[in-house]
């Protein structure tokens, strides 16, 4: 068993950064990112059975993450008595959410982390990790019409808000 | 009626999201947490069948080794351009072509067999023309992806049959034929890529 702690310790090592830039982006929460990308990972672990090494690994470890951040957010609408909202729910911790680099890059993250939760977890799939509408659809659990219309909607709020931001400066 | 960004702006914004680092490093560790959770699997079963032990050490082996033949690749890639002394160097056995098997009761495919020959071939010819260290890591690597089908293959002894084990080494011996692929074509500045297409066969 040792081995395979080990093996998986690198495993994490490899990945954990890019597991929890995902889920940071898509929860726009630090502590929430933190608990996603652990349950990540704990699932992986028990899930590895089903891992089917045609696909990339790392592709199976997003998904998995993106399965623990959609689970966490049912969990919190359900807490808040608010699920008809969920979808909608901007994020409210802009204060809290770690950006990646306090220069150039900040501007931008803020703006994605103040989008609505459906529009931010497409566009942070497909915008930033490069995943077809089609995965993207699939991951969310989501038909791929909504995918795209969700993309349009996140696009132009992007948009909108980076050129109001353009303005102010 | 909504406002359409002009295009050049979409195409920025595209621009600017794949710029973003997709790593983001945790503000601490996360490991000791997850190694303590206690909804990780249980040791002694784990233990009992010996296959998750191997399967994750193989997995990690094989990502390693890919993004170690990513880096020697960048490095052949930039090291092609200046010139290099091309050394009678023997071959080492890294580079030659090794038998592989497929569990006792499978047969790999006359078509993988064939094309992963060639391009053992073709790199044994023209490992020579490759900067030292790029070569060493090279056959560090072809060497790390056959001790991992050597290692899949005894597990798959054990255990005939397994669709996991099977599947692992597929990928294994994709893997090499990539590596080889790869290399074949790095190691020819501004040469042919008449091995691109070997790099996918259907085993």
């Amino acid at each position: 068993m040792a081995g395979s702690i080990a093996a998986f310790e690198k495993l994490y090592r490899l990945h954990a950064a890019r597991v929890h830039g995902l889920c940071l982006r898509m929860t726009a929460h630090r502590e929430t990112a933190e608990d996603c990308t652990q349950e990540a990972f704990v699932q992986a672990w028990r899930n590895l059975p089903r891992f089917e090494v045609r696909s990339s690994f790392g592709t199976w470890l997003h998904r998995i993450a993106v399965n623990a951040v959609l689970a966490q957010k049912r969990r919190r609408a359900e807490q808040l008595g608010a699920a008809g909202s969920a979808e909608d729910e901007v994020a409210d911790t802009f204060a809290d959410l770690t950006v990646t680099d306090p220069g150039a890059h900040r501007d931008l993250e803020a703006a994605i982390a103040g989008l609505p939760a459906g529009a931010r977890h497409v566009l942070v799939l497909a915008g930033i990790y490069g995943y077809s509408q089609a995965e993207v659809a699939a991951m969310l659990g989501i038909a791929v019409g909504t995918c795209k219309a969700q993309l349009h909607r996140a696009r132009h709020l992007l948009g909108a808000r980076m050129s109001l931001d353009e303005e102010r400066t | 009626m909504t406002h359409k960004p002009p295009q050049d702006a979409g195409d920025r914004l595209d621009d600017a999201l794949r710029a973003l680092p997709p790593a983001v490093e945790p503000g601490h560790d996360l490991w000791p947490q997850i190694e303590s959770r206690p909804g990780r699997p249980d040791p002694a079963r784990a233990g009992g069948t010996g296959r998750d032990r191997w399967l994750w050490q193989a997995a990690a082996a094989i990502l390693l080794v890919v993004a170690s033949s990513l880096i020697t690749a960048t490095f052949i890639r930039r090291d092609t351009g200046t010139p290099v002394a091309v050394a009678p160097t023997a071959p080492t056995a890294g580079v030659h072509a090794v038998p592989v098997a497929f569990g006792p009761t499978h047969v790999l495919s006359p078509e993988y067999d064939s094309a992963r020959r060639q391009l053992s071939a073709l790199l044994e010819q023209r490992i020579g023309r490759m900067p030292a260290s790029a070569r060493q890591k090279l056959e560090d690597n072809l060497a790390e992806l056959r001790h991992a089908a050597d290692a899949i293959n005894s597990a798959l002894a054990e255990q005939p049959g397994d669709p996991l084990l099977e599947e692992l080494l597929l990928n294994t011996y994709q893997e090499e034929l990539s590596v080889l692929a790869a290399a074949n074509q790095l190691s020819v500045a501004g040469g042919s890529s008449s091995s691109s297409d070997s790099s996918r066969v259907q085993l």
